[in-house]
């Protein structure tokens, strides 16, 4: 087909269309044949659905139910164990304050969201970055800038974190999301690293050079590209990762203060009603929690069977 | 020791030299020792010219031609002697952005594997516009016509198309257009084809060799091929420098290197190739094997497995012995002392060679 010797009388004449006639083939580039892969993978679908409901929940509630911590609606009766679900509230009323659980939860949700979205899109970029100069260049690099991480990785991260929560920003949303991220990116890095290994032989990485592009540019137009896959799943699975752990040290208290509602905090206040029957307020957030993570893992499975490049279509 | 072999072509458009090799030593350190790659390797192409550099794999073809873009990864690699001269400067020396600007501007490499040497995330099209933006100084709407016209230099039917399409889509052959189109797009001074046609079936092989000769006569680039392939030699370029164990061991015109060869590798590499005339008939093989790079023999490095070989050549290695202008070989045979051992080797040349 090469050499197929053509009837175009100059190139600038003819128009793509005019040609195409013969050939239909379809030109894919790898994110369409993710597309077609993901749309076959009906677990990925679901949790894609549960996923991205909650984000909308996250994103248009908060305008229909509003949270402010410093205004309490005051109950028309008080009971202190807080009230079951009703029509009026109907994931019910917290105890003691009796705020509205449904409030709250939509709330929580948002910020949880941020939070894990957030600090996932930071670790991944530091991690990106690292891991990519480090196994890019290799040598000297690679060993100094992992042996950072291999230190970083040895420190039980989830105490470092619970003591920065507690000195810096206390009990800030937006400090909590950063500390995450900035103590999010040590797998990413190791992951890319990895990656990177085995890219920086091929061939044209050597072509590339041989055409005199930068270093600079050959880590990041030519390689972190084609290592996007794994970064991908890594941070989407992260994602879980950090709202779980947000959700784990602001039950302990530790993390986001109560004036901005998130997961974690809301049931870390409902600890000591569940004893008195109020199970409505735990359970809701609870179950948003379960609903995300689950939708999330879902969809990153989804996403590594689709952009697997040994997979058919 | 340093040798200026002059391997300048004679056709019209030959000019004064443009890349001057000189006693080239690329050495490797390994967990084992010193790996000599390339220990004095010298050759020179005049502007315009062709050069075929010829050997086995492992010779240090390869290497040869990435230290000569200096692509060689310092370390483990070293430059541990001699000079690239190109248009008098020696690349081996010179600061990492002039050497950027020497890569792919005013030296252009196309790969052995064009399969693997597109980034398989990148449209054909945005690799070439970026080869191009980076040595010429126009915008991006002017890459993409330079990108163009290159495509239908190299003879891409419908080039429009094929610069929106993945390397995937495209064949090994079409791929092997699209490097040469990438290659040239930025009309550099010297092409180096490393085995340019290995992993190409034999029909798209002569297309990819007459398609190289053709633009390289058209550019006037000069053009450095590297191949194990004594036929694509022949029909390719028009001076040979044959290499073994990281050596020069015999440059000349192909004529004279392919019909009279003086050394006993150059034949034996000649005598193993099937010919119509030798058919029915037990091909010969260069017996024994490549040496095993941390054991070199003392002298010639041919010794092991040379069925002329003496007390002499076990004993000291030779230089290259100029046997006439830009006709070299090392080989002890063409000392004058040992003029009846070279009779000898005239003689037993077997019938109906090459």
């Amino acid at each position: 087909m090469d050499s197929v010797p053509t009837l175009r009388p100059t190139i600038s004449d003819v128009e793509p269309t005019a040609l195409d006639y013969d050939v239909q083939l379809e030109s894919l580039g790898q994110w369409q044949i993710a597309w077609k892969r993901f749309k076959r993978h009906r677990m990925a679908l679901i949790g894609s659905a549960m996923f991205l409901g909650m984000v909308v929940v996250g994103i248009l509630g908060p305008l229909f139910f509003q949270y402010d911590y410093y205004n309490i609606p005051v109950p028309d009766v008080h009971v202190n164990a807080g009230r079951p679900p009703s029509l009026a509230h109907l994931f019910g009323e917290t105890g003691r304050l009796q705020w509205d659980v449904l409030t709250l939860v939509i709330n929580g949700i948002r910020y949880s969201l941020l939070i894990g979205v957030i600090a996932s899109a930071m670790g991944a970029i530091i991690g990106t970055i690292v891991g990519g100069v480090a196994g890019y260049f290799g040598g000297w690099t690679d060993t100094i800038l992992m042996r950072i991480v291999d230190a970083l990785l040895a420190l039980p991260l989830l105490f470092v974190i619970l003591v920065f929560t507690k000195f810096l920003g206390d009990g800030n949303w937006v400090s909590v999301t950063l500390i995450f991220g900035l103590f999010g990116w040590l797998g990413i890095a190791r992951l890319v690293r990895a990656v990177m290994l085995s890219l920086r032989e091929a061939d044209y990485v050597d072509a590339a050079r041989a055409a005199g592009v930068r270093d600079r540019r050959i880590i990041f137009r030519h390689l972190i590209p084609n290592a996007l896959s794994p970064i991908i799943v890594a941070t989407t699975l992260g994602v879980a990762g950090v709202i779980i752990g947000e959700a784990f040290i602001s039950f302990l208290g530790f993390g986001v203060g109560q004036d901005t509602p998130t997961l974690g905090n809301i049931l870390a206040g409902s600890l000591g009603f569940i004893s008195q029957g109020n199970w409505w307020w735990a359970f809701f957030p609870g179950m948003a929690i379960v609903v995300i993570v689950l939708g999330i893992n879902f969809m990153g499975d989804g996403l590594r069977d689709a952009l697997d490049p040994r997979a058919k279509i | 020791m340093t040798e200026t072999l002059v391997a300048s072509g004679r056709r019209a458009g030959v000019g004064d030299v443009l890349l001057d090799v000189k006693d080239l030593r690329t050495h490797f350190h390994v967990m084992d020792g010193v790996v000599k790659a390339v220990d004095g390797v010298s050759f020179s192409i005049r502007r315009g010219g062709r050069l075929a550099l010829v050997g086995e794999s492992g010779c240090g073809k390869s290497v040869t031609a990435l230290s000569i873009m200096r692509l060689i990864d310092v370390p483990p690699g070293e430059f541990a002697g001699g000079e690239v001269l190109f248009d008098g400067v020696d690349l081996l020396t010179v600061d990492d952005r002039h050497i950027r600007k020497i890569r792919g501007g005013e030296i252009a490499m196309i790969f052995q594997e064009p399969m693997t040497s597109l980034n398989p995330v990148m449209s054909v099209g945005d690799q070439i516009v970026e080869a191009v933006l980076l040595h010429q100084k126009v915008g991006k709407k002017g890459a993409e016509e330079i990108a163009l016209s290159a495509l239908k230099d190299v003879g891409v039917a419908d080039p429009k198309r094929r610069l929106k399409q993945y390397p995937h889509e495209l064949s090994g052959g079409m791929r092997q257009r699209i490097m040469i189109a990438m290659a040239l797009s930025c009309n550099p001074k010297l092409l180096i084809a490393d085995e340019p046609t290995t992993a190409l079936d034999v029909t798209i092989q002569r297309q990819i060799l007459e398609l190289i000769k053709a633009v390289q006569e058209k550019t006037g680039t000069a053009l450095l091929l590297i191949t194990h392939d004594l036929g694509v030699v022949a029909e390719t370029v028009d001076d040979v420098a044959v290499m073994y164990a990281g050596r020069v061991v015999e440059t000349g015109t192909v004529d004279e290197v392919l019909l009279h060869p003086r050394m006993p590798y150059t034949r034996g590499l000649l005598e193993s190739i099937p010919s119509q005339g030798k058919r029915g008939q037990r091909l010969s093989a260069i017996t024994g094997t490549v040496p095993n790079p941390f054991r070199l023999p003392p002298g010639c490095k041919f010794e092991p497995r040379c069925p002329y070989a003496w007390e002499t050549c076990v004993e000291s290695e030779p230089d290259l012995i100029e046997l006439k202008r830009d006709r070299t070989a090392r080989c002890w045979l063409n000392d004058p002392r040992f003029r009846d051992r070279l009779a000898a080797y005239g003689a037993s040349r077997p019938e109906g060679h090459a």
